[in-house]
């Protein structure tokens, strides 16, 4: 409820009026009048600062509000864009490896007697891993390797045990992620008492990717 | 005479969360906006990199062709564009798809390192219809992709035989073979030289022509991606089909190399480094021909070979 008062000016000007225009009010009634402002004063002050501060603290609250549900919303976005990155480098991986074989990198050609779609020439891929910087990201999967399945060795190709060696790693990172695989047919050319002949090994194509 | 002021008494805590609300309508709305911009170039990239994960399938083995479509949830335009940075350069692909009847503009876009698709700088649809075509400069060199929207209508008049059947085997809806005036096609291509047509093909000279445009080729698979796709992109493509060549006659340099140990000497190193020379010198499709004759020369040595490289 609002409590309407009069204003000392016009209670001076009252005063005034009542003793003749040129008689000034007695100064009791003004000091009254001022200490009543004065009391006044006070007290809508103490209201409105307890308003301001009822207010900042709803501002407060509202603004943490907003504040969590945009985390919500954002952790909830991250987490669907985070899913979304590691499917599709699953799908990425799982079509690569499917296919990767008939890339010219990797497939036999007519080199080899075997002509399949899943042939690998094994000496094409040791050339290959020479120039593994040169490729880099060019497959966009974090490892390629290929192992013989039917070998007792267990150590990586390289130029000088090649071919008495499991595995050939054709791009490497420091990372593993995680691997999908398929079958292929591992074929090289080989020289035994002067005559060369192709060999053919069953192998396993690891791609792997990386889980974001 | 009483006098009527009127006036309007609005407190301190209507003003304060009338202001307030208003600072927070703005910054919800700013927000809003924003995370809205994002969510449409989260999509455009999401697309673009499944778009080119799903041209993974068309690797061709022994096939001399392969053909796929992509249907895309809604209208959207692909942006096809090339550069010629790193070892490879980059095929790189940029979706905008159809939003209220706006399209959404971003400037992302996804990369591939192992991709070469052909086609006009944008294409527009819901259907795509790609199909792929193994190049071989000798070897395999890659795949090359050809992509074409559904609501553009190709027409060969007077195709060679074998690309008229081949145009029919790939059993595309928007490619035809003759009776081009009846087929309502946008774009007639023809290869006898005849008037009124859009693109014209000398099948023998390797030549095609749009338009102001003269592209050069070599090969069917060329041929294909000159007709299909926009003079700077054939070009571009090209040059990186250039350095995977160059890359690929390291590879097999060194191939030859290792099957020499074992008694198989091909002697085809000097002439797989001339290759790799023409390859990296190339400036434009007009000089295709010399890398060609090259390429054959070698083929048919490889052919001979005990061991052969490819």
């Amino acid at each position: 409820m609002v409590v309407k008062e009069t204003p000392c000016f016009l209670l001076n000007f009252l005063e005034a009026l009542k003793g003749g225009i040129f008689s000034l009010p007695p100064i009791d009634t003004t000091l009254n009048c001022l200490r009543r402002k004065s009391r006044k004063i006070k007290t809508i002050s103490n209201k409105s600062q307890f308003k301001i501060q009822q207010m900042a603290f709803m501002l407060l609250a509202v603004t943490l509000f907003f504040v969590l549900a945009g985390i919500f919303v954002l952790i909830f976005k991250f987490s669907d864009l985070k899913d979304a990155a590691t499917e599709i480098s699953e799908k990425n991986a799982l079509l690569l490896v499917t296919r990767l074989a008939n890339s010219p990198e990797f497939s036999c050609g007519e080199v080899f007697d075997y002509a399949g779609i899943a042939c690998i020439d094994s000496d094409k891929v040791m050339a290959l891993k020479q120039s593994q910087k040169e490729y880099g990201d060019f497959w966009g999967v974090l490892n390629i390797e290929i192992r013989k399945i039917l070998s007792n060795k267990t150590d990586e190709c390289t130029i000088k045990n090649y071919p008495d060696c499991g595995f050939i790693k054709i791009k490497r990172s420091d990372e593993i992620g995680d691997f999908i695989s398929n079958f292929v047919i591992l074929c090289r050319k080989n020289g035994f008492e002067g005559e060369v002949y192709d060999k053919c090994e069953i192998s396993r194509l690891m791609v792997s990717y990386k889980p974001i | 005479m009483q006098e009527n002021k009127g006036y309007l008494q609005i407190s301190f805590a209507w003003l304060f969360a009338i202001i307030v609300g208003a600072v927070i309508l703005f910054i919800a709305i700013f927000f809003s906006s924003k995370l809205i911009k994002t969510e449409q170039e989260e999509i455009s990239l999401k697309t673009g990199k499944e778009f080119g994960i799903l041209l993974n399938p068309l690797e061709t083995g022994f096939e001399s062709l392969k053909s796929n479509s992509i249907i895309m949830p809604i209208e959207s335009r692909i942006y096809n564009k090339c550069n010629l940075d790193g070892v490879f350069g980059r095929q790189r692909i940029q979706i905008s798809q159809k939003n209220f009847g706006k399209w959404t503009e971003t400037d992302l876009d996804v990369g591939f390192s192992n991709k070469y698709l052909f086609s006009e700088n944008v294409v527009e649809g819901k259907k795509y219809f790609l199909f792929s075509k193994p190049l071989n400069f000798p070897f395999k060199v890659t795949d090359l992709i050809i992509v074409t929207s559904s609501e553009k209508k190709y027409c060969f008049q007077n195709a060679p035989e074998e690309i008229a059947n081949e145009i029919s085997r790939i059993n595309q809806e928007n490619l035809y073979v003759e009776n081009c005036s009846k087929r309502n096609a946008n774009v007639v291509i023809c290869f006898e030289g005849e008037s009124g047509c859009n693109i014209n093909v000398d099948y023998e000279d390797g030549i095609v022509k749009k338009g102001s445009d003269t592209i050069y080729f070599e090969g069917d698979a060329l041929m294909y991606a000159a007709i299909f796709s926009d003079k700077n992109i054939y070009e571009c493509q090209l040059k990186r089909i250039m350095k995977r060549i160059k890359t690929l006659s390291t590879i097999y340099i060194d191939k030859a190399n290792f099957v020499s140990m074992i008694g198989c000497n091909t002697n085809l190193n000097s002439d797989l480094l001339v290759l790799i020379n023409l390859a990296d010198n190339l400036k434009s499709s007009s000089e295709l021909n010399s890398i060609k004759l090259i390429a054959d020369d070698i083929d048919e040595k490889n052919k001979e070979a005990i061991c052969k490289l490819w």
